[in-house]
């Protein structure tokens, strides 16, 4: 049976074309031992905070859009436990446009520029194309990233150096991966900064949909200190 | 990789330790510690040898009392094994191969530990 608890929670609150710096606001939020930190965020925007800006859709871990940064680490809010002491900024290193709300422009136009649909050196015939059972539930697998943000804000080497992201080398693993994709996915891959990452598996670990964007790195690094190719791991 | 099942249970990695995060810092922390080990290694071997420096010999007698601290020793070993196998790990994953973040770290954490208590214990007698 869920306790009912006490919650202190310090939000980041920030809007830029009102202040002049960000400013942390405390909360204290009856609630309970079993909430996470969505509901604890739209508690307050319920009854405390009306202009509090938060952005969340599915509240299954699905969709991708609730991710935050709690007591420092890149959570999705509605997967995370709530604490009793809870500090919620927005994801880092993305623009704030307002609260907890960040733009993902950019994010959307890396996507954009990669490519991630197969690039086919013949037309698509249309209707399905065979393909080996274990390689389809790889690929199933690769494909059910959220985009969330989470790793790429909780990776060190998106913070100190030129590096687009695991969660962009995921996707172009992804496709490298694709028997029908004839694009040159690790050129794409060091483009984006693939070699600066220390490979200390942080993606994986907070990664909200179980896959490892460390693994995808070590597969194209493999590729090039060993040769080979992605369709035949 | 296995497939994502659902519902998930609720996470708690704001409390969890992040594994991928303390390796790494110890990692450069143990390459600082070997750096300054070798370096300073390198200035006391040349106070105690070389007779251009023996007032400054006789001036610190703490060097060899220091020199022969089963801590100093434990420390430096730890951080020795543990920039090595975490170095060859690293490594390794070039290569292809991997280790789950939480085992590949506990090992690498325990190994590194036994190389220190060795040393904790051989200046024990054990």
């Amino acid at each position: 049976m869920p306790t009912d608890i006490k919650l202190r929670a310090e939000i980041r609150r920030y809007d830029p074309a009102v202040d002049a710096q960000p400013r942390y606001e405390t909360y204290e939020v009856a609630g309970q031992d079993n909430w996470r930190v969505l509901d604890v965020i739209r508690s307050i925007y319920e009854h405390q905070a009306g202009d509090l800006a938060y952005q969340f859709a599915c509240r299954v871990g699905r969709c991708g859009t609730c991710g935050v940064k709690v007591n420092g680490v890149p959570v999705l809010a509605c997967q995370e436990r709530c604490k009793p002491e809870m500090r919620i900024e927005p994801l880092t290193p993305f623009p704030v446009l307002r609260d907890l709300v960040v733009d993902r422009s950019e994010v959307e136009a890396r996507y954009e520029q990669h490519a991630l649909a197969p690039q086919r050196a013949t037309a698509y015939a249309g209707g399905p194309e065979a393909i080996e059972p274990q390689l389809a539930e790889a690929l199933c697998h690769m494909n059910s990233c959220l985009a969330c943000m989470v790793c790429v804000s909780g990776c060190p080497a998106v913070a100190e150096r030129a590096f687009d992201g695991p969660a962009f080398i995921l996707k172009l693993r992804h496709m490298a991966k694709h028997p029908a994709d004839t694009g040159t996915r690790l050129a794409q891959a060091v483009d984006a900064g693939m070699l600066e990452c220390f490979g200390c598996d942080l993606c994986t670990q907070l990664c909200p949909a179980d896959l490892s964007p460390a693994q995808a790195i070590r597969e194209f690094r493999r590729e090039i200190i060993l040769g080979g190719s992605a369709t035949h791991d | 990789m296995t497939n994502v099942a659902l519902p998930r249970n609720t996470t708690r990695q704001a409390e969890a330790m992040l594994y991928g995060g303390v390796a790494r810092r110890l990692h450069q922390v143990s390459g600082v510690v070997i750096i300054v080990f070798v370096l300073v290694h390198v200035i006391v071997q040349a106070v105690w040898h070389v007779p251009m420096f023996a007032s400054a010999k006789a001036a610190a007698p703490w060097l060899q009392a220091l020199q022969e601290q089963n801590w100093v020793h434990a420390i430096l070993f730890f951080c020795i094994a543990f920039h090595t196998f975490y170095g060859l790990k690293l490594f390794a994953g070039e290569l292809g191969y991997s280790f789950h973040y939480k085992t590949a770290f506990w090992a690498i954490v325990g190994v590194s530990a036994l190389f220190g208590l060795r040393e904790v214990l051989r200046y024990a007698g054990i």
